[in-house]
């Protein structure tokens, strides 16, 4: 990829992202009729078990500004997050039809009750709930998550999955490389925020959602390259962590009027499955153990994993020193329960670090953007201008 | 004698003020136009009035910094910031001891901490929400029937002020109705209105640390109602100049006289101003 071409491919797959009829998932259906794909609801699935039985892991992100709420309000309170109910709506649409099967996982209350209101009302399709436990420190959990993944092979199996062990083993060999190409994009913003935007950065990676595994590789492969040649001027800026958007994902107007307001996002937890290893999952031996044991010793801090042996909050230090941030940014979805529990520990280990930061409410579907606009533009002139 | 203008294109009120240095900083002119759909007519109107009124050329003020949901939209705009950092400013300008500033304007209203520069320490705005607003007492003195210039001196003879179950701009309309129905005198009615939007706004201020001297700045600054209202709930007396719905422009001018007088601390912002396409 020439360094020129670099715009117009980060705009052809935001607008690949914005389209809810999931064509790339199609596409790749359409090569081979015995192909079928599986959704996850976000944060994190085992993509390698579904791509070792053969079928497409897509992550869903909801419908952003795209779909009118027609059937969701209907189910769920006012007081229920977006993507739960774009989620829904999704399938209540039809847009959901690619999917034989969807995953959903022990998050929040909300993404729970979703999956089984989604069993309800889409009894043709496999849908399933994933028991990822919620206390690593028993020495009975990766046992635990293993029989679940197991349980899960199963079921993939039970709806056409063509598994096997070998086939797993070369999955996680791949998501692996998939999840070190994201670290090494990651270390470019660190580096040198001026060669790749926020916004491309988060295209890039997102993108991978909806792509197969392997055409991801390949597209963060050519961004790798092209970013060093760019001819971007370099621009001081606040280098700021956005902290609460693992789920619902912002609209990518927010990420850029937080940018253009002076700030580089060097650190985020957006698309956070992507990044959900920080180091690589072992491809030799049983591999079902070694993916349960990784998500059990070897997963990113985040608000929908709780770990008794070290605080998330300590997680956040750490992404803050490493990133040498100078502030922190909490975006966080309007409802979102998990963001806003850990808003305030955050916050404090963020005071104690002596860092300013400012806390942003968004919803995907947002339309206007000057009271967000404002808000960072003074945070910014706040520490600017004192 | 060096002059620069600060131009605060609210949502309601376009207002301009222009600010002489002449060893000592003094306000020059003020104008308030309304905004209507032309935001951009609106700052250039109320900036051409102030030139007018001070008797100056355009063309001799030296900069302009615009604020306000239309900052953007100001063409003859030399630099932008928030009205936040603009309420803040000005109001340490003129009320120096101020250490939260409580902005109600037309549209939203705001709760600032400041420090003793006069720097934004944190903020909160409305969310999506008309209480608290100018527009809600707009619309309480639109179900009553009476101007709302009038609504705020009617709310002091209020003697038993009644109960406003609801803050919503929408449903307060049924309540108003429902307490005229009943009887109730207006003053009352409004007394009440008067204080739910208060405890309203004092919720909100609550976020950021409320500490005196606290200031009231917007154009609710100019109901006496509201002043006393708002004293009410916080225990505590404000500061409310005669310049308060014009706050947000003095802090702009302050800001743009600041830049002129190259002690506006751009250091690394030049980028920072470049890009944010100043």
């Amino acid at each position: 990829m020439l360094a020129s071409d670099i715009e117009r491919t980060f705009d052809r797959y935001r607008d690949l992202l914005e389209d809810l009829s999931f064509p790339e998932v199609r596409r790749w259906k359409e090569a081979d009729p015995r192909r079928k794909a599986v959704g996850f609801f976000p944060v994190y699935a085992p993509v390698e078990i579904i791509h070792a039985a053969g079928m497409l892991p897509v992550g869903l992100a909801g419908a952003g500004d795209r779909l009118d709420i027609q059937h969701a309000d209907a189910r769920f309170g006012s007081f229920i997050c977006s993507i739960i109910k774009t989620t829904l709506e999704l399938g209540m649409t039809g847009h959901l039809e690619p999917f034989e099967g969807l995953l959903f996982s022990s998050i929040c209350d909300s993404a729970r009750n979703l999956a089984f209101v989604m069993k309800r009302n889409f009894p043709q399709k496999y849908i399933d709930f994933l028991h990822l436990p919620h206390n690593p420190s028993s020495p009975a959990s990766v046992d635990f998550l293993a029989a679940e993944y197991r349980r899960l092979i199963g079921q993939l199996e039970r709806i056409g999955g063509d598994y096997s062990e070998e086939k797993l083993r070369a999955g996680i060999a791949l998501f692996n490389r998939q999840r070190e190409l994201v670290r090494e994009l990651y270390a470019i913003r660190a580096a040198a925020p001026h060669l790749l935007r926020a916004w491309e950065c988060y295209v890039a990676v997102r993108v991978g959602n909806v792509l197969p595994v392997e055409e991801h590789i390949a597209l963060l492969e050519q961004v790798l390259a092209a970013a060093p040649r760019r001819d971007a001027k370099k621009r001081d800026s606040l280098r700021v962590v956005i902290e609460g958007s693992f789920c619902e994902q912002p609209p990518l107007e927010v990420i850029r009027l937080i940018e253009d307001a002076g700030c580089d996002i060097v650190e985020d937890d957006f698309t956070l499955a992507q990044r959900w290893f920080t180091e690589d999952v072992p491809a030799v031996g049983d591999p079902v153990h070694a993916l349960a044991e990784a998500y059990v010793n070897r997963s990113v801090y985040s608000s929908v994993r709780h770990d008794f042996r070290k605080p998330r909050w300590l997680g956040l230090a750490e992404k803050i020193k490493a990133s040498q941030a100078d502030a922190v940014i909490f975006l966080m979805a309007k409802f979102c329960e998990p963001a806003y529990f850990d808003y305030v520990p955050f916050k404090q280990q963020v005071e104690l670090m002596g860092l300013p930061h400012l806390a942003l409410e968004y919803e995907e579907k947002l339309f206007t953007f000057e009271r967000l606009r404002t808000e960072v533009e003074t945070f910014v002139e706040s520490l600017v201008f004192d | 004698m060096r002059i620069a203008a600060g131009v605060d294109v609210g949502s309601t009120q376009t207002k301009a003020v222009l600010l002489a240095d002449n060893g000592g900083r003094k306000v020059l002119a003020r104008k308030l136009t309304d905004t209507g759909a032309n935001v951009q007519k609106a700052a250039e109107r109320a900036f051409d009035l102030c030139c007018e009124e001070a008797g100056i050329k355009t063309a001799d003020v030296g900069f302009v910094v615009g604020t306000g949901y239309g900052r953007y939209k100001i063409s003859f705009g030399n630099a932008q910031m928030t009205e936040i950092s603009c309420h803040a400013r000005g109001a340490s300008f003129l009320c120096p001891g101020t250490r939260t500033v409580i902005d109600m304007g037309g549209q939203d209203s705001k709760a600032i901490s400041v420090g003793p520069s006069g720097e934004v320490l944190d903020f909160v705005m409305n969310d999506k929400c008309a209480a608290g607003t100018g527009r809600f007492l707009a619309n309480a003195a639109e179900v009553i029937g009476i101007g709302l210039d009038e609504i705020g001196p009617l709310a002091l003879e209020a003697k038993r002020p009644v109960k406003i179950a609801t803050v919503c701009t929408v449903f307060v309309e049924a309540d108003i109705l429902s307490y005229l129905a009943n009887g109730k005198k207006p003053a009352d009615i409004l007394g009440g209105v008067h204080l739910a939007i208060a405890k309203r706004t004092l919720s909100l201020a609550r976020r950021v640390n409320i500490e005196p001297e606290i200031t009231m700045t917007g154009g609710v600054a100019r109901n006496a109602g509201m002043v006393h209202a708002l004293e009410e709930v916080l225990g505590a007396k404000m500061n409310v100049t005669p310049d308060a719905h014009f706050m947000g422009a003095v802090g702009a001018a302050l800001f743009a006289l600041e830049k002129m007088d190259d002690s506006f601390e751009m250091g690394w912002t030049k980028d920072y101003a470049s890009h944010r396409g100043n």
